[in-house]
């Protein structure tokens, strides 16, 4: 567009950083006591003669996706390639943006629990839910403020427990729950009461029911009761944590261990006890390391050196920067652009499915104001 | 100067809908929930005209602009500071949230000469919808990978 | 202190409007249901009456909840 109108001199950006320049400029530098190094710098204009404007099909080659672990309530990948402005965002859209289905109304018909109405209320609005998912992401809609609870927009449930004395509780019983009946009220207790079409979405293992069972939501004893309707509607987690779809949704950075001079014998073994297990290994100095001039390894053929097995498991302590005898000779750090997310669901959402409702949420907001710029223009 | 603003108007409406409902609303003391109407009322909000969430602040020229955002935060401020930060016809490029208890937030924008600030705005928004489709394209390769990797290493 | 300020001993006619539509756990009208504290049974206390369990003895008594619904926001 408009490349005839742009500037005459145009400047020339042919010049391209060398590997070792960008692994550079991609790491972030773990001190004793500082981190540097913290800004990214890939923007045009920075280095004289070099080209970072944005171009799609770079990306598309630089950007890389590892698993590690893909249950269906955790998740653990690397996103590479990205800066953390991105990075960020999606974490963000995983934690208050994505929608899903908690207890919103609660009409309490009786509560002579010792636990008190609001306390109760807030106890059970935090209980995370699942069930079918056509239903939950589709058929369900978003409930409006003062709107008549419908099907496709409200879900009932109901706690009604009553505690009472056990009969045939064993005479030198003093365990509460052997001694009464619904001593202690669970989640399990809830039940779910479907109106409409929710029976078609909601029904036998769609049903819609808590993602963990054995919450505990009160004690009672003899006497005592619960009875009270619940209303579901769908929310965000921006308005309150308990519509937020993960448990937790984090990244960090990939950490960098780099050893620079060899660390040997006992040294080597105290190194080790620095990181988390399966971190440093310890391997035996080869003959032809030992023959080598000027690696360090002179005359240390069949001792132990330290050698970075699986730098991602390090909890980046910087335990080993506190001890002299590796002074100079270890540098850590982390890489700018790896970034090794830790997705963990309630339940309503697979948590793969959650990232990529971000990408989606993402690219939507960018799409509605888009078409809102080119109309402000108008 | 006195660029037209869509809002503004009905702005503080906007803001009240989204506001959580407070404690004890005026609601339906009445339990019961209807069953629903036969066709379902639902599918009506696609057709409602979206209010514009996105203004020019006063005091901009062509190639220097200051775009208010409302109801965003850091999460699309920052991703969109960056990818217009990208545009080499971009001379500077900030964003800022002036006040935490107002759910607004401002995009600074200046161009040189050749382009303008809406296009440079444009632009960072188009290239953020290109990046999502890579970024949703490259996870779920990476995931049809790992499991069947993990297939074949069970069987 | 002033007059004005003091306890004033509710009059016959003020206290039969506030309890004549209770909840109607009897058929007097001045009758209250409270709970006792001690051994949980419910006891029925007149206007004037000893606050005290006819059952145990017990002086501490609680009031009934109420029979209405009550809506909370789960927040």
């Amino acid at each position: 567009m408009g490349s005839s109108k742009k500037q005459t001199s145009v400047p020339v950006r042919t010049k391209v950083p060398s590997p070792e320049e960008v692994e550079k400029r991609n790491t972030v530098h773990i001190n004793a006591e500082t981190v540097t190094n913290v800004t990214s710098t890939d923007f045009p204009g920075f280095y004289p003669g070099e080209d970072h404007a944005w171009d799609i099909e770079k990306f598309r080659q630089s950007v890389r996706v590892q698993f590690h672990q893909n249950d269906p309530y955790e998740a653990q990948f690397s996103l590479i390639g990205v800066d953390a402005s991105i990075a960020n965002a999606f974490r963000r859209i995983m934690i208050a943006d994505i929608p899903t289905l908690a207890i919103e109304d609660i009409f309490m018909w009786n509560n002579t629990s010792v636990i008190q109405d609001e306390v109760l209320g807030h106890r059970l609005g935090l209980i995370p839910f699942t069930g079918g998912k056509e239903g939950l992401h589709n058929f369900l809609k978003w409930y409006k403020k003062g709107e008549t609870p419908c099907d496709y927009n409200t879900v009932e449930l109901e706690l009604k427990v009553k505690c009472e004395n056990n009969e045939n509780a064993p005479a030198d019983s003093k365990d509460p729950k052997e001694l009464y009946h619904n001593a202690h009220v669970y989640a399990k207790d809830i039940k779910f009461v479907p109106k409409g079409r929710q029976a078609k979405y909601f029904s036998g293992e769609n049903a819609i029911r808590p993602t963990n069972p054995d919450i505990l939501v009160a004690k009672m004893r003899p006497g005592q009761e619960i009875d009270l309707t619940m209303h579901m509607h769908k929310g965000v987690g921006s308005d309150h944590a308990k519509f937020s779809p993960v448990a937790t949704a984090s990244y960090r950075l990939m950490p960098t261990i780099t050893i620079l001079e060899p660390i040997l014998g006992r040294d080597a073994e105290k190194f080790q006890k620095c990181f988390p297990e399966g971190v440093i290994g310890l391997e035996k100095v080869t003959k032809e390391e030992a023959k080598k001039k000027g690696s360090g390894y002179e005359g240390h053929e069949g001792e132990l050196k330290a050698v970075v097995l699986d730098a991602m498991r390090d909890t980046v302590s910087r335990e080993c920067l506190r001890h002299d005898e590796f002074k100079n000779k270890v540098k850590l750090g982390r890489r700018r652009d790896h970034f090794i997310y830790l997705v963990e669901s309630t339940g309503q959402w697979e948590s793969d499915a959650i990232f990529l409702e971000s990408i989606a949420h993402l690219k939507e907001k960018a799409k509605r104001f888009e078409k809102m710029v080119v109309n402000m223009v108008q | 100067m006195g660029k037209v603003t869509k809002f503004g108007d009905d702005g503080e409406e906007v803001t009240m809908k989204e506001t959580p409902t407070s404690h004890q609303p005026e609601a339906h003391d009445d339990v019961s929930m209807a069953d629903a109407g036969e066709e379902g009322e639902e599918g009506e909000e696609e057709f409602e005209e979206e209010t514009s969430k996105v203004r020019l602040l006063p005091g901009s020229t062509p190639t220097a602009a200051s775009f208010e955002f409302l109801e965003e935060n850091h999460t699309l401020g920052n991703a969109l500071r960056y990818v217009i930060m990208k545009n080499p016809d971009v001379e500077f490029c900030a964003y800022a949230i002036p006040h935490p208890s107002e759910a607004k937030m401002n995009v600074r924008i200046q161009t040189y000469e050749g382009t303008t600030a809406v296009e440079a705005l444009r632009k960072g928004l188009r290239d953020i919808q290109d990046l999502c489709d890579v970024v949703s394209e490259k996870f779920l390769e990476a995931r049809q990978e790992f499991t069947e990797k993990k297939a074949a290493a069970s069987a | 202190m002033s007059s004005r300020e003091q306890y004033q001993v509710p009059n016959a006619q003020g206290f039969t409007t506030g309890a004549s539509n209770n909840d109607g756990n009897s058929g007097s009208s001045s009758i209250m249901w409270y709970t006792c504290g001690d051994c949980a049974v419910r006891v029925p206390l007149e206007k004037g009456a000893p606050i005290r369990c006819q059952k145990c003895g017990a002086r501490v008594l609680y009031k009934e909840r109420t029979k209405r619904m009550v809506q909370f926001e789960a927040r």
